[in-house]
C-alpha cells in the first residue's frame, strides 16, 4: 500500500520503457545499480508534501507534468552553448546536453585529471558509484540511479587544471526529463577547481535530476563552484553526496539564480579527523522561482571543522527555502560547526523558510547556527541617494553588499569575479525596483 | 540669484511641527552657521533640504540655484550640488568603500554629460585626496564606515565631499564625537574647500568648531525659527550666554 508521503508521477514503467537501451547498458555492474534502483523508485516513489524534509519543497507541479526521457526525444538538437554561459579563463570545459557528454562542444586538453564517460568500459573507480548516494536514502537519488542515461567520472590524481562542468537542458515537443550523473575520485594529497554552470533553453518544461558523488581522498583540495540559471520553467533538483577524509578540504559555493522549482541538497560525511568542509551559497530569486537548498553534515569524527553561509534575495513571487541540518556524534569531540541563513526581501510578495537544526551528542564542541531576514535598510538606501547614486544602482549596490558576505568565501578569484558578474546581470535584467 | 533660498519653510515630523517659519539665504562663496540648543530642528532642516524621507513640508519654500528643491528627488539634489555631510553616516556591509566612490563619483560624471572615470585615475584621485586627509590609503578597500572609528567616519565624509566638489555643502554637527586632533584635519578639509563658487552651511552645537571654520554669518536656531543673525562674533556670545534668552524668545 502507498504511504501518504508518496506522489504519482510520470516516472514508471512506460517512462522506462521509452528509454530504450541506456548507454553501458552491457556493463553488468551500471545495469544492475539501475535496476535496484527502479524497485526503489517504485516503492518509495518521489516525496509528497506530508514528508517533512520536501515540505518547503512541494514536487506536485513536478509530478504532473508528463515527462518523457530526453534520451527517447528526437527533436532535440542543441549544438552550441548558450551565451549565457560564462567562459572561465584557464578551465577545460566538459559539456553535457540533456545529461549526455557531448565531446563536439567539449575541450580535450586536461591534466592532472582523468575524465571518462560513465559508459566507458573501464572508468576508474566506477566501484564507488552508488555507494555515497544511495537510492534508499533518498527519493532523488533514486530517480536518477534508476535512469541515468551517461554521466561523467572524473578521477583526480594531481593538482588538475580547472574544469568548467556545463550542463544544458532542452525539451522538444513534449517535456523532457534527463538524470546526469557525476562521480569524482580524488586521490589523495590531489587538487581539483571544479565549475558547474547549469542552464537550458527556453521551450517546453525540462526536468534536471543531477546526482554528484565526491569522494576526497587524505589531504585532498576539492573546490565546486556551481551556479544554477535554469530556464524560468524548468525543474532542477540536484543531490550530492560527499566524503572527507583526514586533513582534506571540501570548499563548495551554490548560486541560484532561477527555474520554477531547484533544490540542491548535499550531504556531507566526515570520515577523517582534521577535515575542512565549507559550505556556502547565495540566491537571487525573481517571478515565481524557487530555490532551496537542504544541506545535511554529519561530524561522525573528531577535530572536522564546517561552515555554511547562505544568502539570499527575493522578489515577486519567488521562494527561497534553508534547511540546514547538522549532526555531531558523540565521538565527534572538537567539533567547530557553523551556519548561517539571511534573505533579503525587495518587496512584500516572497516567501523565505529557514529550518536550521543542530543535533549535538558531543559535548566537547563549537556549534552555532544564525538566521536572519529584512528589508533594504532606508538609511542605507538615503546615504547613497544622498552622494548623487539613482535609486536602481543604489538597490543594486545594496544588494550586491548583502550577497558579499557569502560570495567573498569564493577563494578562487577569478570564480569569484565571474559569479559577482553573473549577480550584477541578474540585477540588470531584473532592474531592481521597488 | 542665490545658491539656497529658504522661505518661510514649515516642516512636520509625524505632524508634528519641527520647523515654524525658517528664512535662510546663502550666497555663493559664504559660510553661515546655524547654531541652537538640541532638539531645535537643526538636523530636521538638513535632511529636508537633503530630501530624506520621512519630513511633511506644509508651508514655504526651498530654491537651489534658482530651481525648487522639492522638486527634485535626492538623489537630484545631490547631482546638482547639495551634498549633506552626515551626523552619523552609517556603516554599509558589503559595499567596498571604493566601489560606492565610483559609483557616486561616476553618478556626477554622467549626469555633466562626461564619461566614467577610469580605474587608475580614479586611484591617483583616490590617493591624493586620503593623504590630505591624514586617512590611510588602504581605506578605501574596507567596507563602507564599516568599523570605523568617530573621526574615521567623518574624515570619509569630507573625502566623500572634497571628491563630489558640491555647489552647497551642508555639515551636520560634524564636530559631534570628534577629538580636538581630528576636528583639526576635518576643518582642514573643509577650508580647502572653501571657495566663490561654493556655498556652506554648517550646524554645530557648540561654538569649538566654529574656531577652525570661521564663518561668514552665524543664525540661531530656536523653537524651529531663525531668532537672531549676526556675524562670527554671535557664535562667541553665545558661548558666554548660552542658549536661555532665545529659548524665552522662541517660547
Amino acid at each position: 500500500m502507498k504511504s501518504p508521503g508518496i506522489l504519482d508521477h510520470a516516472f514508471g514503467a512506460a517512462y522506462a520503457k521509452r528509454l530504450g537501451g541506456l548507454p553501458g547498458a552491457a556493463t553488468t555492474a551500471l545495469d544492475a545499480l539501475r535496476q535496484r534502483a527502479r524497485v526503489t523508485l517504485g516503492t518509495d516513489g518521489l516525496p509528497g508534501p506530508k514528508l517533512e524534509e520536501w515540505r518547503f519543497t512541494p514536487l506536485r507541479g513536478l509530478a504532473k507534468i508528463p515527462f518523457i526521457p530526453a534520451a527517447s526525444a528526437e527533436d532535440i538538437e542543441v549544438s552550441d552553448v548558450p551565451l549565457s554561459v560564462p567562459k572561465i579563463a584557464g578551465a577545460a570545459r566538459i559539456v553535457l546536453v540533456n545529461g549526455v557528454y557531448r565531446p563536439d562542444l567539449s575541450d580535450q586538453d586536461f591534466s592532472g585529471v582523468s575524465v571518462s564517460p560513465l559508459s566507458t568500459k573501464n572508468v576508474d573507480g566506477r566501484e564507488l558509484l552508488g555507494h555515497l548516494a544511495t537510492p534508499s536514502a533518498a527519493p532523488l537519488v533514486a530517480l536518477n540511479t534508476a535512469y541515468m542515461a551517461e554521466g561523467i567520472a572524473l578521477h583526480v590524481h594531481g593538482a588538475a587544471k580547472p574544469i568548467h562542468l556545463v550542463s544544458i537542458g532542452a525539451s522538444g515537443a513534449e517535456p523532457a526529463a534527463f538524470h546526469p550523473r557525476v562521480l569524482i575520485v580524488a586521490e589523495a594529497n590531489s587538487s581539483l577547481t571544479l565549475i558547474e554552470t547549469h542552464v537550458g533553453l527556453p521551450g517546453q518544461p525540462y526536468f534536471s535530476n543531477p546526482v554528484t558523488e565526491i569522494v576526497l581522498g587524505s589531504g585532498a583540495a576539492v573546490r565546486r563552484y556551481v551556479e544554477v540559471a535554469e530556464d524560468a520553467d524548468a525543474f532542477h533538483l540536484a543531490t550530492t553526496a560527499v566524503a572527507v577524509a583526514e586533513n582534506a578540504t571540501f570548499e563548495a559555493f551554490h548560486l541560484g539564480l532561477g527555474g520554477a522549482l531547484v533544490r540542491q541538497e548535499t550531504h556531507v560525511a566526515f570520515a577523517g579527523t582534521d577535515a575542512t568542509v565549507k559550505l556556502h551559497g547565495a540566491y537571487a530569486l525573481s517571478g515565481k522561482s524557487h530555490h532551496d537548498f537542504t544541506t545535511v553534515i554529519d561530524h561522525h569524527v573528531p577535530s572536522c571543522k564546517s561552515n555554511q553561509i547562505f544568502k539570499g534575495v527575493v522578489a515577486d513571487d519567488a521562494h527561497g527555502v534553508y534547511q540546514g541540518r547538522i549532526h555531531v556524534a558523540r565521538d565527534a569531540q572538537k567539533t567547530d560547526a557553523r551556519q548561517l541563513h539571511k534573505a533579503l526581501f525587495l518587496n512584500r510578495g516572497p516567501k523565505v523558510d529557514c529550518k536550521p537544526e543542530l543535533e549535538i551528542y558531543a559535548d566537547d564542541v563549537q556549534c552555532a547556527h544564525g538566521a536572519a531576514t529584512g528589508e533594504i535598510d532606508p538609511d542605507h538606501l538615503f546615504y547613497l541617494l544622498s552622494r548623487g547614486i539613482d535609486p536602481e544602482r543604489a538597490r543594486n549596490l545594496l544588494v550586491e553588499g548583502f550577497l558579499a558576505d557569502a560570495v567573498n568565501e569564493i577563494s578562487d578569484e577569478t570564480v569569484r569575479d565571474v559569479f559577482v558578474g553573473q549577480i550584477a546581470g541578474w540585477l540588470k535584467k531584473r532592474g531592481v525596483q521597488s | 540669484m542665490s545658491l539656497l533660498e529658504i522661505k518661510n519653510l514649515h516642516v512636520s515630523v509625524v505632524g508634528k511641527e519641527i520647523l515654524k517659519g525658517v528664512d535662510l539665504t546663502i550666497n555663493a562663496g559664504e559660510v553661515h552657521a546655524i547654531m541652537g540648543p538640541n532638539g531645535t530642528g537643526k538636523s530636521t532642516l538638513s535632511n529636508v533640504i537633503a530630501g530624506r524621507e520621512g519630513y511633511e513640508v506644509t508651508q514655504g519654500s526651498v530654491t537651489f540655484d534658482g530651481k525648487d528643491v522639492f522638486a527634485m528627488a535626492a538623489d537630484e539634489r545631490a547631482r546638482a550640488g547639495i551634498f549633506l555631510a552626515f551626523q552619523y553616516p552609517v556603516e554599509i556591509p558589503g559595499v567596498t568603500t571604493s566601489a560606492f566612490l565610483k559609483t557616486a563619483i561616476n553618478a556626477k560624471r554622467r549626469a555633466e554629460g562626461k564619461t566614467e572615470i577610469d580605474a587608475m585615475e580614479f586611484l591617483k584621485l583616490v590617493k591624493a585626496k586620503t593623504k590630505a586627509l591624514g586617512m590611510a590609503d588602504d581605506m578605501i578597500k574596507r567596507m563602507l564606515n564599516v568599523g570605523f572609528s568617530g573621526g574615521e567616519k567623518k574624515r570619509a565624509e569630507v573625502l566623500q565631499m572634497t571628491l563630489l566638489e558640491p555647489k552647497l555643502a551642508i555639515l551636520d554637527e560634524t564636530d559631534s564625537g570628534l577629538d580636538i586632533d581630528a576636528l583639526k584635519i576635518v576643518s582642514e578639509g573643509v577650508n580647502a574647500l572653501r571657495a566663490p563658487t561654493r556655498g556652506f552651511l554648517v550646524i554645530t552645537h557648540y561654538q569649538r568648531l566654529l574656531d577652525y571654520i570661521v564663518p561668514d554669518f552665524v543664525h540661531v536656531l530656536a523653537g524651529g525659527k531663525v531668532v537672531a543673525s549676526g556675524g562670527k562674533e554671535l557664535a562667541k556670545e553665545l558661548e558666554a550666554t548660552g542658549y536661555a534668552k532665545y529659548q524665552g524668545a522662541a517660547a
